[in-house]
């Protein structure tokens, strides 16, 4: 078990968003606004290291032939914890996340993170992983809002600074509206992936070429 | 090989095993999910309960005077709302400093990302006096503007365009006599199958 790498690794070199490509219909839809992108990253990281953590300790008791049965049953059961809990404290994000919340059962990065990680690690190595793989979801969400908010609206840090306004910082209407539609949240991953890519190539290349 | 794979396959003992894995699992979850909805289950209905509440007096042309009393729902009501394709949820007669002052119509249409929970109010001449969500799932910074009420191109709020709109303006539709806000046609079309459903329904009423 190596903290260091797997925080390297949830949050760069296999970022769950950017390099294994997973959740990426939430990742697109839920980031309009600095609020919603902290919300949701922060409910994902929640229950995925919860639900890291049940997977990797019933992973020996639990039959190979039902497995993906057992970990959708645990993530669901996690996910209405977390979807119950929101609409009862914080009805707000409750009601800008919407259906994408529930929706979390479904997404890619913890059933991924379940079959790929917890399902050969240990708890503690499995919590890690959760946790870091969360951050890495949550920072490619926050950057997505900043980027869309700000080209789309000129605006920053809606619903969360100066007192949930944002700050406005060149008048709404020379934002480039495209940016805040579903099309500018394909436009806006499609750049940040190309980006990440070309920055691990890079960095590949680097360490190939001191070896030789 | 495959053939021992087959025999472990037909074992009833492995199947039963399964199930039963399955099957403590699901008790377990359950047991959990009762715990917690047991908790939350109270705050819950009393967020809704407020949000019906300030939704009801934000229709109504006096909200501190203002009284709600629930009018039962007939046949003939609900057919009438779901001609526009809504579904009527419940009604109340709004009673201004102890005067009739028209109705207040909740009920719920399809938008965009599931149902838009909605109370429109009417007053005694029939003229809507106010569109106010109560609870939706619309596409957040997209449909959530048409439930945020943001100003459509020309000035005037979305959901204060249906203010005013009687049955003889009826049927109302985006792209005739109501305006969407780009982007999200959908969402509004959904705001106005409710409104004309409670129009209807206020119409049938009696």
């Amino acid at each position: 078990m190596n903290i260091g790498r797997q925080f390297k690794e949830g949050l760069v070199t296999n970022n769950p968003v950017l390099v294994q490509l997973l959740g990426m219909c939430s990742t697109m839809a839920i980031t309009t606004s600095f609020f919603n992108g902290l919300g949701m990253g922060l409910s994902v990281l929640i229950i995925l290291t919860l639900s890291n953590i049940i997977i990797s300790a019933i992973r020996k008791i639990v039959p190979d032939k039902i497995r993906i049965a057992m970990f959708i049953v645990v993530i669901a059961c996690f996910v209405t914890c977390v979807d119950l809990s929101l609409q009862a404290f914080v009805p707000d994000l409750s009601k800008a996340l919407g259906v994408f919340l529930p929706l979390i059962v479904v997404n890619c990065i913890i059933l991924g993170r379940a079959e790929a990680f917890c399902y050969k690690n240990g708890v503690l190595a499995s919590a890690f992983d959760g946790i870091f793989q969360g951050l890495g979801y949550t920072v490619v969400l926050l950057v997505m809002s900043v980027i869309r908010e700000f080209l789309g609206s000129g605006a920053f840090g809606g619903g969360v600074f100066n007192g949930g306004k944002g700050f406005q910082i060149f008048p709404e209407q020379f934002g480039a509206k495209i940016l805040t539609m579903p099309v500018g949240g394909f436009l806006c991953l499609a750049c940040l992936i190309a980006a990440m890519q070309w920055a691990l190539t890079k960095t590949k290349n680097k360490k190939e070429e001191s070896k030789s | 090989m495959s053939e021992t794979k087959q025999k472990v396959d037909m074992d009833p003992k492995y199947i039963l095993k399964l199930t039963l894995t399955l099957l403590i699992t699901c008790v377990l979850v359950a047991g959990i999910l009762g715990w917690v909805n047991s908790i939350t289950e109270g705050r819950i209905k009393e967020f809704n309960r407020e949000k019906t509440n300030s939704a009801l007096k934000a229709v109504a042309a006096d909200p501190a005077n203002s009284k709600f009393l629930p009018v039962k729902l007939t046949g003939k009501m609900q057919k009438a709302a779901e001609g526009y394709g809504a579904t009527l949820d419940s009604v109340y007669a709004v009673k201004d400093g102890g005067e009739d002052a028209g109705y207040a119509v909740k009920i719920l249409a399809g938008g965009s990302q599931g149902k838009i929970e909605m109370v429109v109010g009417v007053d005694g001449d029939g003229a809507v006096t106010g569109v106010s969500i109560v609870n939706s799932s619309e596409t957040s910074g997209i449909g959530s503007k048409v439930m945020s009420n943001m100003p459509l191109p020309n000035g005037t709020k979305v959901l204060d365009q249906f203010a005013g709109k009687t049955a003889d303006d009826q049927p109302l539709k985006v792209g005739g006599n109501v305006d969407a806000i780009s982007g999200a046609t959908v969402s509004t079309k959904g705001v106005t199958k409710g409104v004309n459903g409670a129009l209807a329904a206020v119409g049938a009423i009696g």
